[in-house]
């Protein structure tokens, strides 16, 4: 062989190498590629959903003590339709719905099949939570939750979350964030005429 | 450099008996301290093993022994009343909560489906760099073999001064 | 005052924009000199370097002015200020949160942008120089930007405000929020010089060397104070949040470890190719994964795209930091493929035991490390991107799989500093590695004596003896060769520096693994006991002013001193924050938190006690490594650049060297 193809030969080897390394360049370059689609699809929204696996089954023993030390028993409650709303006074979202709940209660003293609606407080102080239903109105019953085994049993790490439990004790619905009177009152609707069919 | 005098004492001492020796004494102590029992030994410490193994369900990533969030205080506290009442093991308080607040609070994903990734992954990148690097040095131990005959010096040679001196530069 | 005048936001953001503008002349000029080689275009990059870092100074100044004064028109100032926040966690405010802290990251960069372009300015003429010094222009220009754009720290707030919430409550519990914010920003930022310099070496090809022994030094300073940075996080973890640890892989902390792991991984690979020129690819590769890591771990700090103690809000600050990101690494990748043959060493690695071999193993091995962390912090986002549903990875994931490479990384710490380079004879090593494997041996019973147990943590102690007998058979024979001058320089320093990274581990292992805990409800007068110690109530203690009320117990422990754990609940806040307390000594911590409720007035209190073993060996090992680091940083022998250990690099085209 003469120098030129010697030449050729070494080039080729050295080709054969370089392709080598722009294949690992090439491959790095796709991992890295794919990584971008995966971090700019995923996005810093809150992600909850409003599923569980308490929903249509019985609801968790709930046995505790009101704000006004009364006695509180959700077995007790049988035969009524329960609304549960978990309430902190400094959850921002919580103070922001609670108009809409207190437009819903009030509603429930002129309709059929009045729903019971009850706060659930966890990890707040009774001063705060006085003060705030005394001077934005609201007058059912403030169920204790110190040590949140409440919250624990139906899985509810944040507030404000509110649950419908139906006249047998099963669970319905589960809404995660804050609601509206209009949207309360048209699921309550629907849930009880399903019940009614059963 | 250390004893590169060949006392015949420390000769001896470095020799392969004593080496066999230390790697005997090594394994019987490892073999003691591994065997004996260990794990929680107060109701507080099995309430820590098993709120290190859930997850805050509102920090994305704390562990429920690290925060002080308040859904975590309060399955803390769920697992400290199970574990005092004492009526289920750790799989089952992990289970229970597990239930309650899905799958999100466990810290580790199970090993099923697409999660189990997480695990295949880090390992087959270990077996492949594992592989790459016993190749690489195989190869390199294969090239030492290689010795540049005389005819390839004088091609190189001959070859480097024709080409063109070119210097760095650059490239704009 | 400025702030009444209502100018303290438009002066600071004035400051901003000339940043800005000397940024990107600075970069123009530097562009043009070389282009046209014109040495007073190239000359004034100085100039502008020194104007962007100015006006990094005045902006910077101007913030803390602004928040020294409560300047409450700021909206920056209205989110983190506060009138009842003491002074100094009012001055550390700024960088508490995410405006404030791009503007200290800026800040750094600038100075060092200036620092490299002083440096220099007699080399400035040569191509290498003024690209690497493009390079920072370009960096700084990226960051002016975020300040000017999505993370605006001088952007006016509603009008009318008088008062502010304050820094987040936990960031206003100790001194330390002084120091770990910053030491950590200036290793992340002061990477950018070394990258900077490889850039320009692979743009000019000039892959010798002499780039790299120019930012040797710089590399090193950074890796410290990132190292530092790391470990003082750690020691606010664990004397500040009140979970008794002092790593929780939260991605916060990851995405510091990150670069920390390639910084390690390079600055070890580095000396194989200072003395034969090999691994020069993995070094480059290393070097850019580390300062793209820094802006990575930025961006998924910062864009709240993951959520944890650190991260600090929600911003639009995402997709800039994930395009510069996403530049860096294709224009990085282009240049080390183009490159690519340059590139090649003439040496190749005789045998897998020599030092090369060992560090090339300890690049494969960090760089699995690297990718564990970073999968393990990015998963759950590739699982809700592709399957829409939340997971979590966390401890367990990471304990599990960072432990065997700890082990390993010891192992490689027990037999790399007595490995010579090239070749290596098993006869040569079990002379060298005789005593200190006797060493680890030793370790071994002694903790197994003790009652030790498990197999994990017992191999770390063996390990760590072991690797302890190396090192210190290293600086013996250093010490004995050179007297004084055998503590320092590279060698010396570095095994310092292994010292206490061995310490660190093995008092990792043992608080891992060994940490007793039990919850105590104490009775006042009434001693209860716990672990071979008592504690007993003494009373309550508290305190409230403007800005929290706190409450403390007196727990007395073993009759002698009084530890007053505390509970601190932030007024404008709404939240708890409790404050251990802790007694220490060099065998054990006993780690004392106050457990809500508290009842005052019920005369009994719940403690939580912790025994953690050998902590105080894990600060130990900490001041070694910032000791070990700083003594790397002296010369050692005395090294001539044209000392024949480093290797020629055989240019391809030229006959020259470096």
């Amino acid at each position: 062989m003469n120098d030129r193809e010697n030449l050729a030969v070494v080039n080729v080897a050295s080709v054969a190498r370089s392709r080598r390394s722009s294949l690992i360049a090439a491959a790095v370059g796709v991992v890295v590629a794919l990584f971008f689609v995966v971090l700019v699809v995923s996005s810093p929204e809150d992600r909850e959903t409003a599923a569980s696996p308490l929903l249509g089954n019985p609801a968790p023993v709930v046995k505790s003590t009101t704000l006004d030390n009364a006695q509180f028993d959700l077995s007790r409650r049988r035969g009524s339709w329960v609304m549960f709303n978990f309430f902190n006074s400094t959850c921002v979202p919580c103070r922001q719905e609670h108009p809409e709940l207190v437009a819903f209660h009030e509603a429930q003293t002129s309709v059929a099949t009045p729903t019971e609606l009850y706060s659930i407080i966890n990890d707040d102080s009774d001063n705060a939570v006085r003060a705030f239903f005394d001077a934005n109105n609201g007058d059912w019953p403030k169920v204790r939750d110190d040590d949140g085994s409440i919250a624990v049993a139906f899985g509810v790490a944040k507030v404000p979350e509110t649950w419908i439990i139906d006249p047998n004790g099963f669970v319905r619905m589960r809404f995660i964030g804050a609601v509206t009177k209009d949207l309360l009152t048209e699921k309550v609707t629907e849930l009880q005429a399903a019940f009614e069919g059963m | 450099m250390g004893s590169s005098q060949a006392k015949p004492l420390s000769a001896r001492l470095k020799s392969w008996p004593m080496w066999m020796f230390m790697t005997i004494v090594t394994v019987c102590l490892l073999a003691v301290g591994a065997g004996r029992e260990s794990g929680p030994l107060t109701q507080q410490e099995r309430i820590d093993v098993i709120t290190k193994r859930l997850a805050c369900p509102t920090c994305d990533g704390e562990s429920v022994f690290v925060s002080q969030a308040s859904a975590a205080v309060n399955i803390k506290n769920e697992v400290a009343r199970q574990v005092a009442s004492g009526q289920r093991n750790d799989e089952q308080i992990v289970a229970y909560i597990e239930e309650r607040f899905g799958g999100r609070v466990l810290l580790v994903p199970r090993a099923t489906g697409f999660d189990s990734l997480v695990w295949v992954l880090p390992v087959s990148v270990l077996v492949c760099s594992v592989a790459g690097l016993a190749a690489a040095f195989r190869r390199w131990r294969r090239e030492q073999g290689l010795v540049p005959s005389d005819d390839d010096r004088a091609m190189v040679a001959r070859l480097l001064a024709e080409e063109p001196e070119d210097h760095d530069e650059v490239p704009w | 005052m400025l702030g009444a005048a209502g100018i303290g936001g438009p002066i600071g953001r004035a400051f901003l924009l000339v940043g800005l503008v000397g940024a990107l002349f600075g970069f123009v000029s530097c562009v043009m000199g070389m282009r046209q080689k014109d040495e007073k275009v190239l000359r004034l990059s100085l100039r502008f370097a020194t104007l962007s870092a100015v006006s990094a100074v005045g902006a910077f100044v101007a913030m803390e002015y602004a928040m020294i004064t409560r300047d409450f028109s700021l909206d920056y100032i209205q989110k983190v200020g506060s009138r009842s926040t003491p002074a100094l966690y009012n001055f550390t405010a700024v960088w508490s949160a995410l405006e404030g802290s791009i503007l200290m990251w800026l800040l750094a960069l600038a100075l060092m942008t200036a620092w490299v372009a002083w440096r220099y300015r007699a080399k400035v003429t040569d191509p290498l120089v003024a690209t690497a010094l493009a390079t920072m222009f370009v960096t700084a220009f990226f960051f002016f930007l975020l300040t000017i754009g999505p993370a605006n720290p001088f952007a006016p707030g509603e009008s009318g405000v008088t008062d502010g919430p304050g820094p987040n409550p936990l960031l206003q519990n100790h001194i330390l929020v002084l120091f770990h914010p910053p030491i950590l920003y200036i290793g992340y930022v002061g990477f950018t010089i070394p990258f900077a310099f490889a850039i320009g070496a692979l743009v000019t090809g000039r892959l010798g060397e002499g780039w790299l022994l120019e930012t040797r030094r710089w590399a090193l300073f950074s890796w410290g104070f990132l190292t530092f940075g790391i470990v003082l996080g750690g020691w606010w973890s664990y004397e500040v949040l009140g979970w008794s640890g002092v790593w929780a892989w939260d991605p916060v902390e990851n995405a510091s470890l990150l670069p920390w792991i390639t910084g390690t991984a390079y600055i070890h690979s580095v000396l194989v190719q200072e003395r034969r020129g090999m691994l020069r690819v993995w070094n480059l590769s290393l070097l850019v994964a580390t300062f793209s890591l820094t802006i990575l771990g930025t961006f998924l700090t910062r864009s709240g795209i993951l959520n944890s103690v650190h991260a600090f809000s929600e911003s639009d600050i995402g997709p800039y930091l994930l395009t510069f990101f996403a530049i860096v690494v294709v224009v990085s990748l282009v240049l080390i493929g183009w490159r690519g043959d340059r590139l090649r060493s003439p040496g190749i690695i005789d045998s897998p035991m020599s030092r090369e071999g060992a560090f090339l193993a300890n690049n494969v091995l960090f760089s699995v490390f690297a990718f564990v962390v970073l999968l393990g912090t990015v998963f759950p986002l590739i699982v809700e991107a592709l399957q829409n549903r939340q997971i979590v990875v966390g401890e367990p994931f990471f304990d599990s799989l960072a432990t065997p490479i700890g082990i390993v990384m010891l192992f490689l710490m027990c037999i790399a500093p007595v490995l010579p380079w090239r070749k290596a004879s098993t006869e040569l090593l079990s002379q060298r590695l005789f005593w200190p494997a006797w060493c680890g041996v030793a370790a071994l019973a002694v903790a197994v004596l003790l009652g030790a147990t498990g197999l994990e943590p017992l191999l770390t102690f063996a390990l760590g003896g072991f690797a302890t007998g190396a090192a210190l058979r290293q600086l013996v024979l250093a010490t004995r060769r050179q007297k004084w001058r055998g503590l320092v320089g590279r060698a010396n320093g570095g095994m310092i520096v292994h010292i206490g990274v061995i310490m660190i581990s093995v008092a990792l292992a043992a608080s891992n693994s060994y940490t007793r805990s039990q919850e105590l409800t104490l009775a006042k007068g009434v001693p209860a006991s716990f672990g071979g110690h008592t504690f007993e109530l003494k009373g309550f203690v508290e305190e409230s002013d403007a800005r929290r009320t706190s409450i403390k117990v007196d727990v007395s422990i073993d009759g002698g001193k009084s530890y007053r754990p505390a509970i601190h609940k932030f007024t404008s806040m709404g939240q708890n924050v409790g404050t251990p307390s802790v007694k220490s000594s060099w065998s054990k911590d006993i780690y004392l938190t106050l457990e809500p409720p508290v009842k005052p007035t019920s005369d009994e209190a719940k403690i939580k006690v912790f025994i953690k073993p050998m902590m105080t060996w894990m600060w130990a090992g900490g001041i070694l490594m910032a000791i070990g680091t700083v003594l790397s940083a002296f010369p050692g022998r005395r090294r001539r650049p044209t000392d024949p250990v480093s290797a020629p690099v055989p240019s391809a085209l030229t006959g020259t060297s470096l």
